[in-house]
């Protein structure tokens, strides 16, 4: 099908193969990809809730959005791993009837690179870049043939050519996933897209996977990108079409893509007016309970130097993978590359050394994925709270479950947790009311420091707004909240300061007047704004 | 000295993965040799693998489900071999369908449709593999007893011969090496790197456009198609309907492909493997045997190979995930 593609285009007189002229989009000819409308749930999650985007023949076209504006979800569908619940795509004009796998978005021209670097460890090479080609008994391409084009590619993006008998697993992961990349090239896929492929590769070879796609586009081939590093988009691309929640927001040709306008467009900062901020914290003590001091998520990085007073509370933020929940977890007693984490309380100075000094010195740390890290899933709404502090509800070595059932409902009462039975299974409660449960469990242990990474993640609005109370509660009564939150909102309506954190390091530390939308979201590409 | 190093390393690769099952194999064999000096002489060669082919086949048998990842394993290998059989036997024979011609691409057919229809319910349905093929073996060893409630003796046929001599050669060389040759075929193909590619790593081939659930079909087919084998190579052994034989065959069959440095996690291994597994344990079994350890101890001794293949195969994971890390 691709092949019939290239031919009907050479066929006709062609006014533009790069895309960059003002050619209105209109031309349908032009367009190689067409989106409409898509939409797609996961559960009562939507994902992509109405997206539209057009792909111009020899263009380069960045999609941008902050955390969960649907980018991914958008790429798994042109990819053929989710199918869109509504919506269509169009390809040369053609609309898709199925596309229900990568071998069907494979054939109707679209080679897709992932983020995570997908490569069969063990296989050679060689067979790495040629994965899925063959039939499942035909061998399409002979040796000779798999050989030399390979070879070309990752000539084309390493510079040099690495064994190609090699297992994959002995190379860097940068040119790991330069194998996938040239997987993909190795096809010529009328449209490639690359969903944030660059973040694994070095400088170098990024630097010359640019030069391949300008290539590329020269022949009429087009590139979809998605890329976190505004350098990156702003060096690369011809349109930038912005998503928010799962929707188009807007489609910003080259000359107008400056970082202010993209942020803008991301934030939605020109539509509503900024949150309300959190009422200011009462008098505080000024009593440092928790101290980093100079600790290094990864060796050679900008050391982090930070101090936790009572009653504050301290936002984490930034793009995902950018060092908030390893910061986190090294506030928690977690391993770091260097420095060290000190707790002060009633005159006395203590170093936390691990995660269990940490929980005995009154950190709690209240991971994200709830069902796999904190909950005893088939166990009971009891059990679950009541586990790891089951010591308090001891006599004379015995247990006495009276005992714990009293703490559960004293808590329970003051977190308005919604449950029928405490004795049925923790999994009959909603993901709200699972998360207060994590959240009583840890508060039984009358912590210090409550350290929570993005408590509100798929909550519903009406229990995120008792967490909200809860925290506000917590702090007004000494204790300190650290709080990772993938949503800006949250960060301006709850925290006394909020660090966001880029490439492992603190960017920007910014305090409650410093705080906007924009000026966090600037922060999380890198931006200085107010 | 380009071809030389070309050489080592390519039988440094040969050696790597099945080595430990080789070694176990040659020192057995020497100390089996020492206490049955009888084995040397040729004339005992062809009644000694024809014992061993059933053994040897069910392990090859085990290892395409195995090699497919996802958790894939075949445990209805051993009970497929005695209902083939037993068809054979008591269906076939008797009603004068017995002749080779038209009695073995029946028998290859049935162990192929059920092994695709494991296929199908794992890969297609995402039903646990164990469960599955626990569940069809229970099934075929149902209707086996259902055929056969007692052994019966086979008329005299052609399968015979595979147990003994045929001409210069012992027969079963042809019912072990029939496996053996249709893998090195698919090795011509792409179906064997693809069949490896998913095994380890089925997002990393779903991805590349390859289809993971027909190769995993194709995988247990393939293992059915061979179990077809094994039961012609049983029948050539017992000579009759016996629904209680083949089941021993399952566990120690996956024994042997362990042993033989296939890991359970897929996506490596080899057939020689697994007919080295199966020849360590099978002589490991002849060695206590000749010892005079009682029958009891023979399972503690099967179980202690299982363990040693097992930890064999973890320290290979191990080494490759601790080589990938240094260099990630």
């Amino acid at each position: 099908m691709t092949m019939n593609v290239a031919d009907a285009r050479s066929s006709e007189p062609r006014i533009s193969t790069t895309g960059k002229t003002d050619k209105p989009a209109s031309d349908r000819e032009m367009l190689v990809l067409r989106g409409q409308g898509l939409a797609k749930s996961f559960g009562a999650t939507k994902a992509l809730r109405d997206f539209s985007f057009d792909l111009r023949s020899g263009e380069v076209h960045t999609i941008q959005g902050e955390n969960g504006s649907g980018k991914s979800t958008l790429v798994k569908v042109l990819a053929g791993v989710h199918t869109p619940d509504s919506g269509t795509i169009e390809i040369d004009g053609h609309l898709l009837k199925q596309m229900s796998s990568p071998f069907q978005s494979l054939q109707n021209g679209i080679g897709t690179v992932f983020q995570e670097v997908l490569v069969v460890g063990p296989q050679s090479v060689l067979q790495n870049v040629w994965l899925g080609s063959d039939g499942l008994f035909k061998v399409r391409y002979g040796h000779e043939e798999r050989v030399a084009k390979a070879t070309a590619v990752l000539n084309d993006l390493l510079g040099l050519v690495p064994d190609l008998e090699a297992p994959v697993e002995t190379l860097s992961l940068s040119d790991r996933q330069a194998c996938s990349i040239a997987r993909a090239l190795l096809r010529d896929p009328a449209v490639l897209i690359l969903d944030e492929a660059t973040s694994a590769l070095d400088v170098a070879t990024r630097d010359r996977l640019f030069d391949i796609l300008r290539t590329r586009a020269e022949r009429g081939k087009s590139v979809l990108f998605i890329s976190h590093r505004m350098d990156e988009v702003t060096e690369i691309s011809d349109r930038v079409t912005v998503m928010r929640l799962g929707e188009t927001v807007g489609t910003l040709n080259r000359a107008e893509a400056t970082p202010a306008r993209l942020v803008q467009l991301m934030t939605g900062s020109d539509v509503s007016s900024e949150p309300r901020k959190r009422a200011a914290t009462k008098s505080k003590t000024q009593r440092v309970l928790l101290e980093a001091r100079s600790i290094a998520l990864l060796p050679g990085r900008q050391p982090i130097n930070l101090t936790v007073q009572a009653g504050e509370m301290i936002g984490l933020a930034g793009l995902e993978g950018h060092g908030q929940e390893a910061l986190l977890r090294a506030l928690g007693g977690g391993v770091t590359s260097s420095g060290e984490i000190m707790m002060h309380s009633q005159g006395n100075t203590a170093v936390v050394r691990n995660e269990t000094e940490a929980s005995k010195h009154g950190i709690a740390y209240v991971p994200r994925e709830r069902k796999t890290e904190a909950l005893f899933l088939p166990l009971s709404v009891l059990d679950n709270f009541a586990l790891p502090t089951l010591k308090q509800d001891t006599k004379g070595g015995l247990l006495w479950p009276a005992q714990s059932r009293k703490r559960f409902f004293d808590l329970a009462k003051r977190l308005g947790i919604r449950y029928n039975d405490a004795d049925a299974p923790v999994s009959t409660l909603s993901g709200g009311n699972q998360q207060k449960i994590v959240m009583a469990r840890w508060l039984a242990a009358d912590p210090k420091v409550l350290l929570l990474n993005d408590p509100t993640r798929g909550v519903d609005a009406h229990t995120k707004q008792d967490l909200y109370h809860l925290l506000q509660e917590l702090t007004d009564i000494g204790l300190a909240v650290i709080m990772i939150s993938s949503e800006v909102d949250e960060h301006l309506a709850l925290m006394d300061r909020v660090l966001v954190m880029r490439d492992q390091e603190i960017f920007r530390e910014l305090n409650r007047s410093e705080m906007s939308r924009t000026s966090i979201v600037s922060a999380f590409f890198g931006k200085v704004e107010q | 000295m380009g071809s030389v190093e070309t050489i080592r390393s390519q039988l440094q690769i040969w050696f790597r993965s099945s080595v430990f099952a080789v070694l176990l194999t040659v020192f057995l064999l020497l100390i089996t040799a020492f206490l049955n000096p009888w084995i040397l002489a040729p004339a005992s060669w062809a009644i000694l693998l024809g014992t061993f082919a059933p053994f040897a086949i069910a392990a090859m048998a085990s290892t395409p489900a195995i090699v497919s990842g996802g958790g894939g394993i075949d445990i209805s290998i051993g009970p497929l071999m005695a209902l083939i059989g037993i068809v054979f036997v008591k269906v076939l024979l008797p009603n004068g369908l017995g002749a080779p011609w038209f009695s073995i691409p029946i028998m290859l057919a049935m162990g192929t449709a059920v092994g695709m229809f494991n296929g199908i319910v794992i890969a297609q349905f995402r039903y646990p593999p164990v469960i599955t093929t626990m569940s069809v073996n229970f099934v075929l060893t149902g209707i086996s007893l259902a055929v056969a409630p007692i052994p019966i003796a086979a008329i005299p046929n052609w399968t015979s011969q595979l147990a003994h001599w045929i001409g210069p050669i012992p027969g079963s060389l042809l019912t072990i090496g029939l496996p053996v040759l249709i893998w090195v075929g698919l090795k011509k193909t792409a179906f064997n790197r693809t069949l490896f590619a998913v095994g380890a790593d089925d997002a990393t081939a779903f991805s590349a456009g390859i289809d993971v659930v027909r190769t995993r079909i194709v995988a247990y087919g393939l293992g059915g198609l061979f179990a077809g084998i094994g039961a012609i190579a049983l029948t050539a052994l017992l000579q009759s309907a016996d629904a209680t034989q083949g089941g021993q065959y399952t566990l120690l069959a996956i024994a042997a492909v362990a042993l033989g440095g296939t890991t359970l996690n897929g996506g490596r291994g080899t057939l020689r493997g697994a007919v080295f597994g199966a020849a360590a344990i099978f002589l490991l079994q002849d060695v206590l045997t000749a010892l005079d350890v009682p029958s009891t101890w023979l399972r503690s001794a099967y179980g202690a190979a299982l363990l040693a293949g097992v930890i064999v195969g973890a320290r290979a994971i191990m080494r490759r995930s601790g080589s990938s890390e240094a260099h990630g």
